[in-house]
C-alpha cells in the first residue's frame, strides 16, 4: 500500500483495496481486544502468562550479570569515606542495641498479653520466594516482573513481599514467571497505618516510584517526615504490620513516601498467601488486573 | 530517489540479503523483547522500543511488511510490555493507515518532517498509554508522562539511524 495509484492494474488495484481493509480490520479487531481486557482483565491470563514464561527465564540469567556489575561498583564504593561510616555505623549501632532491649521487653509483654487475650495467631507461610528480574519500562503502570509461577504455586492476587518491606501483589501468573503490581502504581491501594501512632491511612502509588499516603481522617496532616506506615490488614489481601514506605515530604493534608522494599536493589521477593482468603472470595473486584 | 542516489555504487556479488523481506519485522520484534531486559526501572521513563522501531521502518520505506502485519506485531508487543492486549494491536494498524494518507498529501519530506511526524505519533502513543491507564484504574497526572515523551521525542533520531543502517545491511548496500 504504497502509492495512490498503482497503475492501471486491476489485479494492483483490488490488492491495495484489499490491504486497506485488512487495517482496517487489525485497527477493530485491536480496539475490541483493547476493551475486552479493559472490561475483564482475566480474559487474556493464558497468553500474557505464556509471553511471560518466555520473557522471565531470559531476564533471570541476564539479571545476575547486571547484580555482578552493580556489586563491583557499590562495593568499590562503600571503600570510599569508610572511616566516617565507620564512626557512624558505630553510633548507630550503640542506639540499635538500646532499642533492641526495649523491644525485646515489649515482645515478651505483648505476648503474655496476647496469651491472656487467646488471640487466634495466623500462621504465616510462604507460597514461593523469587527474585525481582525486570520491570515495566515505558507504561505509566508500575509492574515487575517475578522469577516463579504456578509451578511454584503463585496464583493471581497473591501479595508478595521482601525482607525490606511490602513489594506488591500478583496480577499475571506464568509457569515460570510473574507479574507483580508494585505498590508504587496508581491501581495499588493499601489500607495502612501510622507505625508511630496507629492512625489509619490509605497508601496509593503515584506511578513514579512514590507513594501518597492520605489519613482517612480529613483536617490536620499527621504525619511527620520520616514516619514508617505498615500496612493494617483490612480488606484481607496484604498481611498486617508489613512495612510499606517512609515518609519523605509533606503536602497539604496528604504526605509523599518512599517504598522501604525498593524493587530494585531487594534481591528476593516472597509471595505469600492472601491474608484472609475468605474475605477476599467476598470481594472479587479487590483483584482486578492491568 | 534522493537517498537512492546518495548510496555508493553497488559492488559485483553483493545483493540483498536471502530473508531480507523478514528483517524489518524481526527487528521490531527484538525491539519489543528488550522489555525482557533485566533492568528495574521504577519511575518508567524508558521509550516505548518497538513503536520506535515500528515507526522508524515505516518512515524510512512504504512497504518494509505487508500492511496487515502491524496487527500481530502489535499483539506481540502487547504480550511482552505487558500493556493491557489489544492496545499496540490497535494503535499499529492505525499507525500504518495514518502514515499511507501522509504520504498521499506530502509532497516532499526531509528529516525534520520525519521526526515532527515520528514526535506527534510517539506524543500519541504517550496520551493513549496516559488515557488506558486511567480507564484500566491509575489516573495519573499528565504532566508524569512528559518526560518519558521528551525522552522518546529524542530517542527517536538514533532508532532511525539504526534502523537505516540494519536497511542498508540487509540490502547489502
Amino acid at each position: 500500500m504504497a502509492t495512490a495509484r498503482p497503475g492501471w492494474s486491476r489485479r494492483a488495484q483490488y490488492g491495495l483495496f484489499f490491504s486497506f481493509l485488512a487495517v482496517i480490520a487489525g485497527i477493530i479487531i485491536g480496539l475490541i481486544l483493547l476493551g475486552l481486557s479493559l472490561v475483564s482483565p482475566q480474559t487474556f491470563q493464558t497468553v500474557r502468562g505464556t509471553a511471560l514464561d518466555v520473557t522471565g527465564p531470559v531476564a533471570g540469567a541476564l539479571h545476575e550479570v547486571t547484580e555482578t556489575t552493580k556489586g563491583v561498583f557499590s562495593g568499590a564504593g562503600n571503600y570510599w569515606d569508610a572511616a566516617r561510616q565507620n564512626a557512624d555505623l558505630k553510633r548507630q549501632n550503640k542506639a540499635m542495641l538500646q532499642r533492641m532491649v526495649e523491644a525485646r521487653a515489649i515482645f515478651m509483654e505483648n505476648q503474655q498479653l496476647k496469651a491472656t487475650l487467646q488471640l487466634r495467631e495466623h500462621e504465616r507461610s510462604t507460597i514461593a520466594v523469587g527474585r525481582i528480574v525486570g520491570s515495566s519500562f515505558s507504561s505509566p503502570r508500575r509492574f515487575a516482573i517475578l522469577s516463579v509461577g504456578t509451578r511454584d504455586g503463585v496464583a493471581v492476587g497473591m501479595p508478595v513481599r521482601s525482607a525490606d518491606g511490602l513489594v506488591g501483589r500478583i496480577i499475571d501468573a506464568g509457569t515460570l514467571a510473574s507479574r507483580v503490581l508494585l505498590v508504587s502504581d496508581r491501581a495499588n491501594i493499601v489500607p495502612s497505618r501510622l507505625l508511630r501512632n496507629g492512625i489509619p491511612v490509605i497508601a496509593q502509588g503515584r506511578g513514579d516510584g512514590t507513594i501518597d499516603v492520605r489519613p482517612l481522617e480529613v483536617g490536620r496532616n499527621p504525619f511527620k517526615r520520616g514516619d514508617i506506615i505498615v500496612s493494617s490488614g483490612t480488606g484481607g489481601l496484604y498481611p498486617p504490620s508489613v512495612p510499606i514506605a517512609h515518609v519523605v515530604k509533606l503536602q497539604g493534608d496528604d504526605a509523599i513516601a518512599l517504598p522501604l522494599a525498593d524493587p530494585a536493589a531487594i534481591s528476593f521477593a516472597i509471595v505469600e498467601p492472601p491474608f484472609e482468603p475468605a474475605a477476599m472470595a467476598s470481594q472479587p473486584a479487590a483483584a482486578e488486573g492491568p | 530517489m534522493v537517498r537512492a542516489a546518495l548510496t555508493p555504487p553497488r559492488r559485483i556479488g553483493q545483493g540483498p540479503w536471502p530473508l531480507a523481506v523478514y528483517v524489518p519485522a524481526v527487528t521490531v520484534l527484538a525491539a519489543s523483547l528488550l522489555a525482557a531486559l533485566p533492568i528495574v526501572s521504577t519511575i518508567g521513563w524508558y521509550p516505548d522500543f518497538g513503536y520506535l522501531v515500528f515507526v522508524g521502518w515505516r518512515l524510512l520505506r512504504a512497504d518494509p511488511w505487508p500492511a496487515w502485519w502491524a496487527a500481530p506485531l502489535g499483539f506481540v508487543n502487547d504480550l511482552f510490555t505487558g500493556y493491557p492486549v489489544g492496545f499496540s494491536i490497535a494503535l499499529w494498524s492505525a499507525t500504518m493507515l495514518a502514515l499511507d494518507l501522509i504520504d498521499r498529501r506530502t509532497m516532499w519530506r526531509d528529516y525534520w518532517i520525519e521526526w515532527v511526524v515520528a514526535a506527534v505519533l510517539i506524543a500519541i502513543d504517550e496520551w493513549l498509554q496516559w488515557r488506558i491507564a486511567e480507564t484500566a484504574g491509575g489516573p495519573l497526572p499528565f504532566a508524569a508522562m512528559v518526560p518519558p515523551l521528551v525522552i522518546s521525542v529524542c530517542a527517536f533520531p538514533a532508532f532511525a539511524w539504526l534502523v537505516s543502517r540494519i536497511d542498508a545491511w540487509r540490502l547489502g548496500r
